[in-house]
């Protein structure tokens, strides 16, 4: 069993994989809040921008410009898939939802390898001018960029908390997740609503894909499926509350980091957001609910 | 539970006790005919690039057909078919090379040990309901994505495992001494599948089939009916496993070598995909599954289109299912083409001379 | 008379614009992603001093300059990976530049070739289906370029069964340990050889070694373990699964496992291993170590400009090629080639097309020795034939030879990146016959 000072560096690695995990998690949920759709997509989304971002710093455009473009196209993308796919699929349930997503995410899966090949070795990167800065915790360094992460996951809890909850626009969001027709019986103007919800999800899976380009890496696979592991995260917390997923990502990369010292589980550290999620969904589904309401399909 | 379409035509089901009437009878001839087809003209017409690649259509048909019971019988969403592909894969190449049982013994106990896995997976997962089902087996799938990456596939080495990682020579899987060769394999792999697709079909004729209507129309009202929705739906997760731990053993023998990065969790995404495009509720659906899956990329392949192409359109296709045509192409091919039998009758009818009016006026 | 009217369908309009616009952008994007190609500057100077006498230089691949051949077609086909994250595709296209060039001076005796390019998705069903697509369809009478993950292992038996003998540049073990492959690469195994070679030449005390967790991880770590286990160097063997999505616990766990006086030497594809040292470096851990070492994947100008003036020699690659910045005439001839023929060539100048050069130039050249009809038999006798044959990518002339095995090239240099670009840091140095397989091979070869 390792000691005390080898699980050390692992806590501040597994905060910043927490707060990776936080960053997409967060921006799932409170996509899911506003508009009832899980969005699984929110990685590719994000990746495609971050990687056109890097095509623009390549071909000399300021970076700032290029980052900026990033957000935009997330938050772009986003917006014309709900405007196109929101009202058909509106009445359908949230696992339709969730899988028409899936389509979308095929969609950019393909279209960014055709576009930013692997050919010749390429390895892409985007830095950030945060990276190199920092300071010493222990034995390692912890940059800026990990930190404006985690800040930027504690800030999008308690923004969008404040806003979905005691808005008028919030709470027009999360009465029209909850029911389309209802809340446009009550003269909410649903149109102009999804589009803002959709927009404002966009531009944070924007954000977060430049962030996670950086902190993870620019590889179009490994951006588009980590949504995957950060569902772990928004499982746990039942897709309902963002506080418990940010608390609920942190856990999912410590645990994940702290497993690494110790031999015989290493290798099978990736297993943990997937075997955390599984236990956690069985454990607080022990009672069965019958459900009459449409929204099971 | 993912469209309106096929709960109408779970409601046309006949009862077995019903007599076949000529549509059924004109249905079976052209499904042997086809069978036929398969078994002894498509081995000479095709090179050895296309009946490799068939071999694998027929493989992944009975993996889409596992799926589409689970999706479009049952209507639970499965987000892990191609980890449970992976196991039975897994167990028959691990039987094959540590015993020298015959061929249909391995594919056998590959289905019923992928079976158990899957019931055991199955089990718990029954209490969650559509997207957080859906979620859990993809967390699953994940999970054993990671452990495969570690554990690898038997390649005939020792211990439990059966992987030997420091190989100069990895021996191949064997196949049956039958169908040794590519296009014996195929017609081995149509038998296979075969009867993969006669077991679901049977189930789907009797009285599990008529159970999983009912819990894919109202849960609480089969429930009601006194349907145990608990039995029906493990039931369902078994079959699917076992006919997919069978595919699996198919597999193997297929393609001699098994790696771990052949079944990435994305495979789960673009295997639903194909599956509802083609038809989660038919079982022509999953031969169409099987043909997007695995015969399309060998023909763009060979006319030079990049792969990601399909990516693609597999993506736009689940969108254009889900939106607009929920039954999948299975459902939506035919009724398009009958609607198109109609306007060119219609076109025809009004080329024809008019006859004397009658009441009601003939409208094209 | 109709009852109602059909709305046009939005979506289907709408995503068929979407499939058109993606057309257009990949027509663009490939033609401005090769234009902002960084290129070493060395390599800049050379094709533009090498572009006014251009035609003349190419020629030089064939035997007779400017006479566009027009006989029956020699076919040759060429299987190699192209999936998200992986594509050797610049091998075989290489390669085929290389034929074009032969093809529009003279061909082999008249004859041009004709080269099948099959590309697979790390696929068993896929990639025995495209070899026999190769010989049943295409006929071809030789293979040449193979770069595969699994390709080898696959095909090997196929191979030896139809009697092709194969010149690739492998990654699967079957690619040195099968008498029908011979490799103008180094591989996994024996190129971490080299780096770990080179490690224990700055005397560490401890070697690490990690790589991905792709088929064949035992025999790979196999030989660095021995190299270490003769010098009295404790060594440990790591894998992580690829994409890796946490590098920053990767770095740590491997500078925490080296120790100050220690090594860590990684195999991993480019990508990667660049995630993993910039981890390291964000993670202020890059100089805790006393080296750090990569095998020949790293050896790109792409890396050292991504990693940065940090890693200026901190981190020794291990390069089964010759520096394509150095003069001689079969550089200037390759990067010719690469100017006129390469169009397809994304990566431009760098290990994979000097792969493709040195295999098209071994094949040309064993093809020009056939008197007679190109037959898989005469073919493939040919190609089994080439005995030291100086491709001017190598450290050593490359031999075919009829051995159960095959390492011909054994000998490595070993680079370091400064300030974003690979410079040389130690010649020519022949790989340890402590590996078991070298010497095996040694043993054979003479």
């Amino acid at each position: 069993m390792p000691s005390w000072q080898d699980f050390q560096p692992f806590i501040v690695s597994g905060l910043a994989l927490g707060g990776v995990y936080a960053l997409s998690g967060v921006g799932t949920v409170v996509l899911y809040q506003a508009t009832g759709v899980l969005y699984l997509a929110f990685g590719a989304v994000g990746a495609m921008g971050a990687l056109i971002a890097w095509s623009l710093i390549h071909a000399g455009t300021p970076e700032w410009v290029a980052w900026l473009v990033c957000v935009a196209f997330g938050g772009a993308v986003t917006l014309a898939y709900g405007m196109v796919f929101g009202p058909p699929l509106a009445r359908r349930g949230p696992l339709v939802k969730a899988v028409a997503t899936l389509g979308l995410t095929l969609v950019l899966f393909g279209a960014m390898d055709l576009l930013w090949t692997a050919n010749g070795g390429e390895s892409r990167a985007i830095t950030l001018p945060t990276d190199n800065g920092g300071f010493m915790v222990g034995q390692v360094q912890v940059n800026w960029t990990q930190v404006i992460a985690l800040c930027a996951g504690i800030a999008l809890v308690v923004v969008t908390g404040v806003f979905l909850r005691y808005t008028k626009l919030g709470t027009a969001m999360r009465a029209m997740a909850n029911d389309r027709e209802i809340t446009a019986t009550l003269g909410v103007p649903v149109r102009r609503v999804e589009a803002a919800a959709w927009l404002g999800c966009g531009l944070i899976a924007g954000l977060a894909g430049l962030l996670l380009a950086d902190l993870v890496a620019l590889d179009a696979t490994t951006l588009t499926f980590l949504v995957i592991s950060s569902l772990a995260a928004a499982l746990i917390a039942r897709l309902r509350s963002i506080a418990l997923t940010f608390v609920a990502a942190i856990a999912v990369g410590l645990i994940h980091d702290l497993l690494t010292p110790i031999q015989s589980l290493s290798n099978y550290r990736d297993m943990t957001p997937f075997v955390l999620a599984a236990a956690a969904l069985l454990v607080l589904s022990r009672h069965r609910v019958i459900s009459l309401s449409r929204e099971d399909a | 539970m993912l469209d309106t379409a096929s709960s109408t035509a779970a409601a046309r089901q006949h009862s077995p006790l019903h007599r076949p009437g000529t549509r059924t009878l004109v249905r079976t001839g052209v499904i042997a005919l086809l069978l036929l087809f398969a078994l002894l003209a498509l081995p000479q017409l095709l090179s050895l690039y296309y009946i490799d690649t068939m071999t694998q259509v027929a493989v992944y048909c009975v993996v889409a057909l596992g799926l589409g019971v689970l999706v479009g019988r049952v209507g639970l969403v499965s987000l892990g078919q191609a980890a449970v592909l992976a196991i039975g894969a897994w167990v028959a190449a691990r039987l094959l090379f540590a015993t020298t049982q015959p061929y249909p013994l391995v594919l056998l106990e590959a289905g019923v040990i992928t079976m158990a896995a899957g019931t055991l997976i199955g089990l718990p997962a029954l209490r969650l309901r559509g997207l957080y089902l859906a979620l859990i087996t993809l967390m699953l799938a994940g999970a054993i994505t990671v452990v495969l990456a570690t554990t690898n596939f038997p390649n005939g080495g020792h211990g439990f495992l059966g992987y030997n990682g420091s190989s100069v020579h990895i021996p191949a899987i064997r196949r049956p001494g039958i169908a040794a060769s590519d296009p014996a394999y195929f017609r081995y792999s149509v038998v296979v599948a075969a009867l993969m697709f006669l077991l679901v079909f049977a189930h789907i004729r009797t009285r599990p089939g008529r159970a999983w209507a009912a819990i894919r129309q109202s849960e609480p009202a089969a429930l009601a009916a006194g349907i145990n929705t608990t039995l029906y739906k493990l039931w369902a997760f078994a079959l699917a496993s076992f006919v997919t731990g069978v595919a699996g053993g198919v597999l193997a023998g297929a393609v001699h070598y098994l790696y771990s990065i052949d079944f990435p969790t994305q495979d789960s995404i673009t295997l639903l995909a194909v599956v509802l495009m083609g038809g989660a509720y038919s079982l022509w659906g999953a031969i169409v599954a099987a043909l997007l899956l695995q015969l399309l990329p060998a023909l763009l392949n060979n006319w030079g289109v990049s792969a990601d192409w399909l990516t693609i359109l597999f993506g736009l296709g689940v969108l254009q299912v889900l939106t607009t045509a929920p039954a999948g192409l299975a459902d939506q091919v035919p009724r398009d083409l009958a609607r198109l039998g109609r306007l060119l009758r219609r076109r025809v009818r009004r080329g024809r001379p008019r006859r004397p009016a009658r009441s009601g006026g003939g409208t094209g | 008379m109709r009852l109602y009217k059909r709305a046009p369908d939005a979506r289907a309009t709408i995503a068929l614009a979407a499939v058109i616009g993606l057309a257009a952008l990949a027509g663009c994007s490939s033609n401005t992603s090769s234009a902002s190609k960084p290129t070493s500057s060395a390599a800049a100077s050379s094709t533009g001093t090498a572009s006014t006498g251009a035609t003349a230089q190419t020629s030089q691949c064939g035997t007779k300059p400017g006479v566009k051949a027009a006989g029956t077609p020699i076919p040759l086909g060429g299987i190699v990976t192209n999936q998200p994250g992986t594509s050797f595709t610049d091998i075989a296209n290489m390669a085929n530049a290389y034929f074009t060039c032969v093809n529009d001076n003279g061909g082999i005796n008249g004859h041009p070739i004709k080269y099948y390019i099959e590309s697979e998705q790390t696929n068993p069903g896929q990639i025995a289906a495209e070899a026999k697509q190769l010989v049943q369809t295409d006929h071809v009478v030789g293979i040449v370029g193979n770069t595969s993950i699994i390709e080898c292992s696959i095909d090997h038996s196929y191979w030896q069964k139809l009697g092709f003998y194969i010149v690739d540049s492998g990654i699967a073990p079957e690619c040195w340990s099968t008498p029908n492959s011979a490799a103008v690469n180094m591989g996994p195994r024996y190129s971490s050889d080299g780096a770990v070679q080179y490690a224990l030449s700055q005397h560490v005390s401890k070697i690490v070694f990690d790589q991905s967790n792709v088929p064949g991880t035992g025999y790979i770590a196999a030989g660095p373990a021995a190299l270490a286990g003769a010098a009295h160097v404790a060594v440990t063997q790591l894998t992580e699964n690829v994409p890796i999505s946490d590098a920053n616990s990767v770095a740590i766990k491997e500078v925490d496992d080296a120790g100050p006086n220690g090594a860590v030497v990684l195999n991993f594809t480019p990508p990667e291993a660049l995630v993993i040292l910039q981890a390291a470096q964000k993670l202020g851990l890059e100089n805790r170590v006393k080296l750090w070492g990569c095998s020949t994947p790293c050896n790109t100008d792409f890396l050292a400009q991504a990693l940065g003036p940090k890693w200026n020699h901190k981190l020794f690659v291990n390069a089964e090629l010759t520096p394509a910045f150095t003069s001689s005439p079969s550089m200037s001839l390759y990067k010719a080639i690469l100017a006129q023929y390469g169009k397809a060539v994304s990566g431009g100048i760098g290990s994979f097309s000097q792969f493709g050069f040195a295999e098209a130039e071994i094949v040309v050249h064993a093809l020009e020795t056939i008197k007679g009809a190109y037959t898989v038999a005469s073919v493939n006798g040919a190609i089994k034939a080439v005995s030291n044959f100086d491709t001017g990518q190598l450290c050593q002339p490359w031999t075919y030879g009829s051995y159960p095995m095959h390492i011909p090239n054994n000998e490595d240099y070993t680079v370091t990146p400064d300030n974003g670009h690979m410079v040389l840091a130690q010649g020519c140095t022949q790989i340890s016959s402590v590996d078991p397989q070298i010497a095996a091979y040694r043993k054979v070869a003479g």
